[in-house]
């Protein structure tokens, strides 16, 4: 493609100082200032991603309008048995709106012998309504002894 | 629906623009596609930020395109100058998605506001690469390119008493290898400098295995484009220089060439060490290899 030697060529050649090979003209024979209807189509495309986006980001803004952070924590598997160990998965959900920082979730499984076994997760980045899934490992038991999982802490960006 | 040749050419013109500034935005926007911190930062970023983040680059973009485009005219005016940036922009967003999307950076589940933030600033160096396509990946003199054929003439006097096939072969691979080192310069330029950074291991643990067919198709498909289908090279001019491989034995061959640069590069950082299990190898290697592969198709049309 391009090899065709129009005037509009020569017109363009002599525009520019440089010399440019032929092939590099291919503004076809519609001259340098009229679109194509591709060109109209593209322009359609692409107006179209930028107003989506403008328009996405104001929807956003609406709806999470700086909702605080808000955690759930859901455990909706079962803790799973492997090599002598209790897996417990969890998941934890931001409700609010706005992101947080550094969410610390703990755990503590209180055993009715008296002792306690803890464990402790870090998320770094949790967005408004974002899901984030994790899993605490005990050496006993978790349903033999009372499990709380939490949200202890949290920073703001 | 039956197409006059004139409409034809018009799209495949318009086609060969857009895919020309999809080229530049992926090699313009590929570096910071691999930095964390640009992840964290749409992440964390609200909304009316996102817009005057958006907005500045709107006007960084149209004084660009004054300069500078992805469509093949000389002179603009005004308006044009507007339209063809809201085009930059689309394209450059489009392929930042893709792009987001392949190394699943945004997936089904991120929430939109974090969708939106990643899309908006991975989008500022997508959309910077359209409008600088033609300036980064154009050759504006293609007679100037270096061959091999003045130092291997040398060492062989009696090389008119060749035949006429053996010498076809020795010139197409002598620009075979010509193009392969090209590779390994863009591989390297573009990649040497995401090899060491821990987003590799981050995005490739995140990959579901199969997910890496799909990043391979899209590496070969990039390059392809780069090289091929954008226009950027004269395709006659490479058949002049004697190179027999098609198009799609090229992309494939280099593909190859890019995943041991990759796997090179990953080695010499010590990312990978003889301890980590061969499916950390295949996935922190196709990884690198996109980046890899969109520096050593540039390498391929700049050499």
């Amino acid at each position: 493609m391009g090899e065709e030697t129009n005037s509009t060529t020569n017109v363009d050649s002599a525009l520019n100082s440089e010399p440019i090979a032929t092939a590099q003209k291919t503004r076809f024979s519609l001259g340098n200032t009229k679109r194509s209807s591709a060109e109209w189509v593209t322009l359609a495309l692409s107006s179209l991603i930028l107003l989506a986006i403008v328009g996405l980001v104001l929807y956003d803004w609406q709806v999470t309008k700086n909702l605080p952070p808000a955690f759930r924590i859901e455990m909706v598997e079962p803790a799973r048995f492997t090599e002598s160990h209790y897996y417990v998965p969890f998941t934890l959900r931001n409700t609010g709106g706005r992101i947080a920082r550094t969410v610390q979730v703990t755990a503590q499984l209180h055993l009715p012998d008296g002792t306690d076994e803890n464990g402790e997760q870090q998320f770094d980045f949790l967005s408004g309504h974002e899901r984030k899934k994790g899993g605490f490992v005990f050496e006993h038991n978790p349903e033999s002894g009372d499990l709380v999982i939490r949200v202890a802490s949290f920073g703001l960006p | 629906m039956n197409l006059s040749p004139r409409t034809k050419y018009m799209w495949a013109v318009e086609l060969r623009a857009i895919l020309q500034g999809a080229a530049g935005s992926f090699l313009f926007g590929i570096p910071l596609l691999y930095t964390v911190e640009v992840w964290a930062i749409g992440s964390a970023t609200d909304s009316p930020r996102l817009l005057a983040v958006q907005a500045s680059t709107f006007v960084v973009v149209l004084l660009l395109t004054q300069i500078e485009g992805f469509r093949r005219s000389l002179s603009i005016n005004p308006i044009e100058t507007l339209l063809e940036s809201i085009e930059a922009l689309g394209i450059g967003i489009f392929c930042a998605a893709i792009a987001l999307l392949l190394l699943r950076r945004i997936t089904l589940e991120t929430p939109l506001s974090e969708a939106l933030g990643k899309l908006i600033f991975e989008g500022v160096p997508f959309s910077l690469g359209v409008t600088l396509a033609r300036s980064t990946l154009e050759r504006r003199r293609s007679d100037q390119r270096r061959t091999l054929e003045s130092d291997s003439t040398p060492p062989l006097p009696t090389l008119p008493a060749l035949p006429a096939a053996a010498l076809s072969l020795r010139s197409t691979l002598s620009s075979t290898l010509a193009d392969i080192d090209a590779t390994i310069i863009g591989a390297i330029v573009i990649a040497f400098s995401i090899a060491p950074t821990e987003e590799i291991a981050i995005i490739a643990s995140a990959l579901p295995t199969l997910w890496l067919l799909l990043i391979m198709a899209a590496s070969l498909l990039i390059s392809y484009i780069i090289v091929f289908a954008s226009g950027f090279t004269d395709r006659r001019k490479r058949a002049q220089r004697g190179l027999l491989l098609s198009p799609f034995t090229e992309t494939l061959v280099t593909y190859i060439v890019v995943l041991i640069a990759s796997a090179l590069m990953l080695i010499f950082f010590q990312q990978l060490s003889s301890n980590d299990p061969w499916p950390e190898w295949l996935s922190n290697i196709i990884v690198l290899g996109l980046p890899a592969s969109v520096g050593g198709a540039a390498g391929r049309i700049l050499a």
